[in-house]
């Protein structure tokens, strides 16, 4: 079980986010609330319903794993960069601390402030449009599952991260671009075969397709693949961050 | 009991530089031990590998026999760490800060509380519990430091340049603090530019340069190793030394008086007052002058090519 140290350290980090809701989670429902303002208001009624359903609508579940995945990276890359930047983070690594806490607590705690965002942009969403929920284990066990995926990688570009501005960059030109190719604002089946075929190697797709699948009850793709792909990747990106703990990168000399 | 220090041909190298050098060195438990070196000397690469915030290139380090790559955990947790930049949580009140560090070494909530607050009273600076830590004045960041490496109750405590920029009051009161813990048992390890303070604190120091152990030594066999200079002024000025065999290192005239380097001042000086007078010197005046620490430091380790 997790240690007294695990537990006080997943706390920090959980209180740093907390504590600052107009930096965490007010950018993230205002951002939300114009987005559906525009789809679904100003531009909805001009834009094709989209597998049978309006396009707000369809591109809802997108927009919740956009915004989750970006802060759970976010919130990871941050956190570590800036204990790195100001080097308190040696305090839990001159600590009694393993490795894998280390690593379960910062990702933990990132994967929490994604799916509390993903919440608030899910609960934005069904003031502008009536959302259910069709297959709520698949909506949990996913979420949970790319919310934690995501706070890995995060937590690897803030271990190789060597100014604020590579967290930018990582954000504009690796997260972004992923998430736009990543099926949020289109069905794949809009996609000539080739593109298709290539979208397929985009993490993004899996996700907001099964965040779909669980929400509207629509998927382009096989729901169980999909999350036995994202769960293959975030088991491959923990171990990953674990060795990276271990092996100092970016920590120590 | 194991030492609380305890390392073996301990090596750390940065690329072509070799920042520690086979360093092997024991610090018994409950000792108060200095590490004195130069800028760039290794002290601090040294205690960076104890607490896992460097990772050794060869040999070996134990903490109270845990070593400090393989029973990591044990090690961490026996050290508390107050070191010479300031590395804190910005984010959190003082006192959080200290309590997250409590609990990261497995303290429980109530009981972090009770600590925090019993080492921010021991430092002094209870009163600021709930500032952060950027508003606090610089004598009071370097007593959170202290805080905080106490907060664990440490059997280890290792200071990095405590006293470094601080006041004369701050550093008293720091040296009192550390001073009392070592009396109660724990053990300390001190890092210093300020010879003044390992000759005040130390039961042993070790001169590290250029990676490498100089000499471990009480300061007090320090000091023995030391030659004292006996200067006479006489009522006639000499233009050379006269012939003082037998006893004398070296001899010279300086500003006037006669200076003669020699093993133990007070020992020699009533057989050199009476070699002057029986050749015909008359003596007004004679001052022993004995070598400081510092003197030796500085030897030494020009003596290794430290200092240039």
């Amino acid at each position: 079980m997790w240690s007294i140290g695990g537990r006080a350290l997943f706390k920090r980090e959980v209180q740093r986010f907390v504590r600052r809701p107009k930096n965490t989670f007010m950018p993230p429902a205002i951002t939300n609330v114009l987005y559906f303002a525009v789809f679904g208001i100003v531009l909805g009624g001009r834009i094709d319903e989209i597998a049978g359903f309006p396009y707000v609508l369809f591109i809802l579940p997108g927009l919740i794993v956009l915004g989750a995945v970006s802060n759970a990276f976010e919130n990871a890359a941050f956190s570590i960069f800036h204990g790195r930047w100001n080097e308190y983070i040696d305090e839990p690594l001159t600590s009694p601390l393993s490795y894998t806490e280390i690593v379960a607590a910062y990702v933990g705690a990132s994967a929490l402030r994604g799916l509390l965002v993903g919440v608030i942009i899910g609960a934005v969403g069904r003031i502008f449009t009536p959302i259910g929920i069709k297959h709520a284990a698949v909506l949990a066990v996913t979420m949970v599952i790319v919310c934690v995926l995501f706070a890995g990688l995060g937590l690897i570009g803030g271990l190789y991260a060597r100014d604020f501005d590579d967290l930018t960059v990582m954000n504009q030109f690796i997260l972004r671009p992923l998430v736009f190719f990543g099926a949020v604002f289109y069905s794949l089946d809009v996609l000539p075969s080739t593109w298709r075929t290539v979208s397929l190697l985009n993490p993004m797709v899996y996700m907001v397709d099964t965040i779909r699948y669980g929400l509207l009850g629509y998927s382009d793709l096989t729901p169980t693949v999909s999350v036995g792909v994202l769960l293959g990747a975030t088991v491959a990106v923990l171990a990953l961050d674990i060795w990276l703990v271990k092996r100092g990168v970016g920590l120590t000399d | 009991m194991p030492p609380a220090i305890e390392t073996e041909r301990l090596v750390k190298e940065y690329g072509d530089l070799r920042a520690l050098d086979e360093v092997s060195l024991r610090v018994e438990d409950g000792e108060f031990f200095g590490l004195l070196g130069p800028n760039g000397a290794g002290k601090t690469t040294f205690i960076s590998i104890l607490v896992g915030l460097v990772r050794l290139s060869g040999g070996s380090a134990r903490v109270f026999g845990h070593d400090v790559v393989d029973d990591y955990r044990e090690a961490r947790d026996a050290i508390g760490i107050a070191p010479q930049e300031f590395n804190v949580d910005r984010f959190f009140p003082i006192e959080e800060v200290l309590m997250h560090k409590a609990g990261y070494h497995g303290i429980t909530h109530d009981e972090a509380k009770e600590r925090a607050h019993e080492v921010l009273k021991t430092v002094g600076i209870y009163e600021k519990r709930e500032q952060r830590f950027d508003w606090l004045s610089g004598g009071m960041k370097r007593r959170l430091l202290l805080a905080r490496a106490l907060v664990t109750d440490p059997d280890l405590l290792i200071l990095d340049e405590p006293t470094a920029g601080v006041d004369v009051e701050l550093r008293h009161d720091l040296w009192e603090i550390v001073s009392d813990l070592n009396a109660n048992g724990t053990t300390v390890l001190l890092t210093t530019h300020y010879i003044e303070e390992a000759e005040r604190l130390c039961d042993r120091v070790a001169i590290l340069d250029h990676g490498e152990v100089v000499t471990v030594e009480s300061p007090e066999d320090l000091m023995d190793r030391g030659t004292d200079t006996i200067y006479v002024t006489l009522e006639a000025d000499l233009d050379a030394p006269p012939a003082l065999d037998g006893y004398a290192i070296d001899a010279w005239i300086d500003a006037g008086r006669l200076a003669v380097q020699v093993d133990d001042g007070g020992a020699v000086a009533p057989r050199l007052l009476r070699d002057l007078s029986d050749g015909g010197h008359e003596v007004v005046d004679l001052e022993i002058a004995r070598t400081s620490l510092e003197d030796i430091f500085v030897d030494l380790t020009e003596r290794s090519g430290g200092i240039s």
